[in-house]
């Protein structure tokens, strides 16, 4: 069920009038949102809605045990138990047939031929997200920095459906306390929540879908029979249209979870607008970057609390990792590896460079920093590492073709694009302060006027997010 | 120790001291009410996409007719139009 359809819309309005017409118990109401995610989850396959469950329950027993030990031993063990269950649970549905598969080839090399007992196990959607939230959830508890919270908040908050499958990777600290109370639906957070839904429609269905089929789509599946011009608007139209179709779903998510009365962390800042690479991680896919700063960087790997080389060397593990997250492909891994390096010599330059040193304008640094992310895109998003090195060879030595698969649409949207990232900052809010002051009739008119114009322009069908298959 | 995360829901203003709940539900009927006489051909399309069965052929038959209707009127026009000037935008090459 993907949210920019009718199937969607149908079942939100329904779920919308049920939830709120049962808000006289919060109980009831928790349950009945638990009931709408797992059909909503459902939608896809039923048999996974019972991993869901499981993954749910591990979290909540390992933590609630954890919360009722006082050794700190048999604490840290029963949290890594917990932890390890998760990494299962990833491990199996994600990267059993991919370590098989390598191993295989190893041992090829060496000369042995095994036939490796693959399983092609299908992916459950959202399998990243909803592990990596009930980890955070688990290890809040073990650090103290929450308090382990009963069964029905765990499930719903790893089952919620508006971040279900593609995040923003809304921790425990966040919802947990937001679920202990009844919410109530202000116009504030009404009208903030219907801009970023039809914000995040426009973004998804008009210019991520548009970019994808009419040039990235048929550009990166051949890049051979392509000319240089092509292969250069369509890494810019990846950047655009992966920056659209992902930050589209978290803002529809955002604006969802609104008018259900939640509050979702902000998951993307107008990232391209980045002067630096760090800066790039602190404004895309901030629920990913934070966890994997927080969890991974300096809990596990100690940050930089171990030394210089230490840090640039956890920073280059954890992005490598990071790569690995997305997917059970060399091309990910590359891709972290590439952010990391330069996130690692982004810190050395730091520490090298003398104060009296002339510094690099920050536009400069912005297109700089925008043009190392395009070149991880490439990675990303080829299927394999040839595909990568094929089309960074077209870049390279590319020739003119007598015809161009980019279009003058195909261009305007790559320039509304990256322009959406130098928009004013807090456009959206401001939009929506207006919008909270006009009477329901109008907001409605003006809301039903808007979508009608986006599924006018809108590509026929809707592909599904990126971020689905991660 | 809760986390402090920036939210795009909390509004760079003093917060509307006004019952929200009816408001959100009007303005979403009235957009559903629009988008129903005006977009008739997104819910035709929509319900053809289902699987086939007797109420599947029976709800297609009763949207087509209301696709009809609307264009009779000159409802579906204005999508009409948008999608025609879309297309023509979509086909312009170099």
């Amino acid at each position: 069920m993907l949210f920019p359809t009718l199937t969607f819309g149908l079942f939100f309005l329904v779920v919308f009038t049920i939830v709120w017409s049962a808000s006289g118990s919060n109980e009831w109401r928790k349950i009945l949102l638990l009931l709408a995610s797992w059909v909503f989850y459902g939608a896809w396959d039923w048999r996974f809605v019972a991993l869901l469950i499981g993954s749910a329950f591990l979290n909540w027993g390992t933590a609630a045990i954890v919360s009722r030990t006082e050794e700190e031993g048999r604490r840290k063990a029963v949290m890594l138990i917990g932890v390890v269950g998760n990494l299962c649970i990833l491990g199996v549905f994600k990267y059993y047939d991919f370590f098989l598969e390598q191993l295989g080839m190893l041992l090829h090399d060496f000369g042995f031929q095994r036939d490796m007992p693959l399983m092609q196990i299908v992916l459950p959607v959202g399998v990243s997200f909803f592990t990596f939230q009930g980890m955070s959830y688990l290890i809040d508890v073990y650090k103290r920095r929450i308090a382990a919270a009963d069964l029905l908040d765990i499930t719903l908050l790893m089952s919620f459906f508006p971040h279900l499958v593609a995040g923003p990777i809304v921790r425990g600290s966040d919802l947990l306390p937001q679920f202990r109370e009844a919410p109530k639906l202000t116009r504030d957070a009404a009208s903030i929540g219907l801009v970023l839904i039809v914000w995040g429609l426009f973004k998804k269905a008009v210019v991520a879908s548009e970019l994808s089929t009419g040039l990235v789509d048929p550009v990166f599946f051949d890049p051979a029979s392509h000319s240089r011009i092509d292969l250069i608007a369509a890494a810019y139209g990846y950047a655009v249209q992966i920056y659209c179709d992902f930050s589209a779903y978290s803002d529809m998510a955002i604006g969802i979870a609104a008018l259900l009365g939640y509050k979702f962390p902000l998951n993307f800042n107008q990232p391209y607008r980045a002067a630096s690479l760090q800066d790039f991680w602190r404004r895309w896919h901030i629920s990913l970057s934070s966890w994997l700063r927080d969890y991974l960087y300096i809990d596990a790997l100690g940050g930089n609390r171990r030394g210089f080389a230490r840090q640039c060397v956890n920073l280059m593990v954890t992005m490598l990792l990071g790569g690995l997250w997305h997917g059970a492909k060399w091309t990910f891994v590359i891709w972290g590896g590439l952010h990391g390096g330069v996130l690692a010599i982004e810190r050395v330059w730091d520490r090298i460079r003398g104060e009296d040193w002339p510094r690099m304008p920050a536009w400069l640094g912005v297109i700089i920093t925008f043009h190392i992310v395009v070149l991880g895109w490439i990675f990303f998003r080829a299927e394999t590492f040839d595909q990568a090195t094929a089309y960074l060879g077209g870049l390279a030595n590319g020739t003119a073709a007598a015809t161009l698969t980019v279009t003058p649409l195909a261009c305007v949207l790559i320039g509304l694009g990256l322009g959406m990232n130098a928009a004013p900052v807090g456009l959206g809010q401001r939009i929506a302060l207006r919008l909270r002051m006009l009477p329901a009739p109008v907001l409605g008119l003006l809301a039903g006027v808007t979508i009608l114009i986006v599924d006018a322009m809108r590509f026929e069908g809707v592909a599904p997010f990126i971020y689905y298959q991660f | 120790m809760p986390r402090e995360t920036p939210s795009p829901i909390d509004l760079p203003d003093e917060p509307l001291e006004r019952p929200g709940l009816l408001w959100t539900g009007a303005t979403i009927a009235i957009a559903a009410l629009l988008l129903f006489v005006m977009n008739a051909v997104a819910l035709r399309d929509w319900i053809e996409e289902q699987a086939p069965s007797p109420v599947q052929a029976q709800a297609a038959a009763l949207a087509e007719q209301w696709v009809t209707i609307t264009d009779d009127i000159g409802l579906g026009r204005p999508r009409a139009w948008l999608h025609d000037l879309w297309k023509k935008a979509e086909g312009a090459t170099f």
